[in-house]
């Protein structure tokens, strides 16, 4: 069941970011926008113009209290919210950095290079990059962190996917990959699986203890954009570039829902925190819009 | 010396224009030498010869905007008179000096016999002199900004670098007439001061192309009489065009905009080279800002490429290209400092066009439609019909 509440924009809406109570979108305009989720019809609460050029990525903590965005110039900015209200707090200049995520307790910031590096940075004392790991120099298009921080999963435009070991620095493992561009992933909220998705049409599961591929999605027919893992980890949404949002069951390994309500890509998809006993996403995308979705879960 | 400044110049008819133009270089040329010669008169060591040039505004720091009365790409600022003396300071002012009092030479002799010569002809007069055809370049067009006339008005031309095919006639000032409305071969675009009469009055659409290759091959298939558009014209820059082809195109839009005009289109790359094309021709550049004015096509539509829409029907997307380091360095700096780009800006779907490059890391050229179901001329066919509402 689908309630699709739709909040407007200006231009693409590409990156999404949540909080308890709040949703940011990163758009091609300059600004990104706060919409309150506690209401029920998701008001605009803070508008923060920042990225002269659009902003691509916006990533937040576990707590809602810190989020970094980056735009297409290039430039990182750290925010830090208060009595639900968004400042700026620095921003940074960190090289070449394309795709980003943060921690849950919000102090260490993970990106990818254009030229297939992966690094870490402790936004804790100032920026200072920590970690460097060399893949074979293919753009680095996504990255995750796992929920307890000892994993980050990278992505990347020759299809490689890689999982290193934040404590050692090394990949304890090789994975398959997918032959075609990676466009996301995600670790499941217990960090058992990966879930990397892309051009190839397929979204593929692995197992972060063994690395190995242990289920692969079909359904999608185009280049699958986002990936997010709803709170319990029995659910996993996908959104492509033909406009396309599929509900997958976990446990079955089907599709249990799709929706299209455009036809236009999907840049990025989000569950929202659950409230009660029903779960909600929202999708944002070229169709300049977010839409709300609230799903009746158990199928 | 106060340089009599072209500002009305470039809006003069066309007859006037012309006149004026040449009356403003035959004043700058004769008063700059003849106070050249008078300071070599003076006596031994006394005399200070010496030429002021404006250089015309350079992008990096200066604010460029889009004009709503003309659509065309403008700056306020006026550029920085730069004067050399001779002997100067140093060895590099004396060097300044004797190539720009050499670049004026030869702009003053073709300009005196009537003849038109090109920038290439002033560097291979003396390349150890000039150093690079681009010293030159630089100096013809900073002589234009100075006196306030466009560099066809000096009488250096770039060698011809536009092609054209289609249905028009044109009748040249030495009384040539070509009819090219039933001709399959392309011609060189001709130089717009030496067309006296120029016939596109049948014309339904205005094609323009980035590339040369895709040029041909319309032109090969006799797109021109064969689109289901009707019968149309056909015109390449090869790349980034030349002033004498936006000149071209600018004198069939203002033959045509009176009436019921036809539709222009642009077709390039889906890449950012692409898009800086097409805004060249629409906004016009910033190296010739002063010009831009009189030469640009506000009602130029975008007919494609799109990346956004090779995705959605690429069986594989395996003839997507990625970006290169340099292609995303150059999204960056146009969404940074072309006016037409901002957020404010005219051309919205232009910068959320490069930012979706940008997200998906893929460009493509507009061969990759050859192979395509109805190849390219089908697609284009398609995409007029559409633009036109049929």
């Amino acid at each position: 069941m689908a309630l699709p509440i739709i909040v407007t924009h200006r231009t693409d809406i590409f990156s999404l970011a949540v909080t308890d109570k709040q949703i940011l979108s990163a758009s091609g305009s300059n600004a990104l926008q706060v919409h309150s989720t506690t209401g029920p019809d998701f008001p605009l609460v803070q508008t923060l113009e920042a990225h002269k050029v659009g902003c691509h990525h916006v990533v937040t903590d576990e707590k809602g209290l810190k989020a970094v965005s980056i735009g297409f110039g290039g430039e990182v900015l750290i925010w830090e919210c208060q009595d639900e209200a968004w400042f700026k707090t620095k921003e940074v200049a960190l090289t070449d950095v394309w795709a980003i995520a943060l921690s849950a307790d919000g102090q260490y910031l993970a990106g990818t290079t254009q030229n297939g590096h992966i690094k870490v940075w402790d936004l804790g004392a100032d920026e200072e990059e920590i970690r460097d790991h060399e893949t074979k120099g293919s753009f680095g298009t996504c990255i995750d962190l796992s929920p307890d921080g000892r994993l980050i999963a990278s992505g990347h435009e020759n299809g490689n996917v890689y999982i290193f070991s934040t404590e050692t620095g090394r990949m304890p493992f090789s994975l398959s990959g997918l032959v075609k561009p990676v466009r996301t992933v995600a670790f499941s909220p217990g960090g058992k699986f990966l879930a990397a998705a892309g051009d190839s049409r397929v979204i593929v599961l692995y197992d972060t203890s063994s690395g190995e591929q242990v289920a692969s999605l079909t359904g999608h027919s185009a280049w699958i954009l986002s990936l997010s893992w709803s709170s319990t980890g029995e659910y996993l949404l996908s959104g492509s570039f033909d406009g396309k949002v599929k509900v997958w069951s976990i446990d079955t390994r089907n599709c249990v829902a799709t929706h299209s309500e455009t036809e236009k890509a999907i840049w990025s998809i989000k569950w929202l925190p659950k409230v009660g006993k029903s779960e909600a996403f929202a999708t944002a995308g070229a169709s300049r819009s977010i839409s709300f979705y609230r799903e009746a879960t158990g199928g | 010396m106060d340089f009599p400044l072209g500002q009305d110049i470039q809006h003069a008819e066309p007859g006037l224009r012309v006149e004026r133009s040449q009356a403003a270089v035959r004043q700058y040329i004769e008063e700059t030498l003849a106070r050249l010669i008078d300071e070599v008169c003076i006596a031994e060591d006394e005399g200070q010869p010496s030429i002021t040039i404006k250089k015309r505004p350079v992008n990096a720091n200066i604010n460029f905007c889009v004009n709503p009365s003309t659509g065309a790409l403008e700056t306020d600022d006026r550029g920085t008179k730069i004067t050399y003396t001779w002997p100067g300071k140093n060895a590099y002012e004396a060097w300044r000096f004797s190539i720009t009092l050499r670049v004026l030479a030869a702009i003053s002799e073709a300009f005196y016999a009537g003849l038109v010569i090109s920038k290439r002809d002033i560097y291979y007069s003396d390349p150890a002199v000039f150093e690079s055809q681009q010293v030159v370049n630089t100096l013809v067009d900073d002589f234009a900004y100075t006196i306030g006339v466009s560099r066809s008005d000096l009488n250096v031309e770039a060698a011809a670098k536009g092609l054209v095919t289609g249905f028009y006639q044109v009748t040249t000032t030495t009384g040539e007439r070509i009819d090219a409305r039933l001709l399959t071969n392309d011609c060189l675009i001709p130089r717009v001061q030496d067309i006296s009469r120029l016939d596109v009055s049948d014309v339904d659409w205005v094609l323009i192309l980035e590339k040369e290759a895709v040029f041909r091959r319309l032109s090969r298939s006799n797109f021109h009489t064969r689109a289901r558009a009707g019968m149309g014209l056909i015109i390449t820059g090869k790349g980034y065009p030349d002033l004498g082809t936006r000149a071209f195109v600018r004198k069939i839009y203002d033959l045509l905009r009176s009436s019921n005009p036809p539709p222009f289109y642009a077709l390039v790359d889906s890449d950012p080279d692409g898009i800086a094309i097409m805004s060249m021709y629409k906004y016009g550049s910033m190296a010739h800002a002063s010009e831009n004015k009189s030469l640009v096509i506000p009602c130029l539509q975008w007919l494609g490429l799109r990346t956004s829409d090779l995705v959605e029907n690429a069986e594989n997307g395996d003839e997507l290209m990625s970006l290169t380091a340099r292609d995303r360095k150059k999204i960056v700096a146009m969404l940074s400092r072309n006016p037409v780009l901002t957020v404010d800006g005219p051309e919205a779907e232009w910068r959320v066009e490069l930012q979706r490059m940008m997200m998906l890391n893929m460009k493509a050229e507009t061969e990759i439609k050859y192979e395509r179901d109805g190849g390219l001329e089908g697609w284009i066919d398609w995409e007029m019909e559409r633009r036109a509402g049929v």
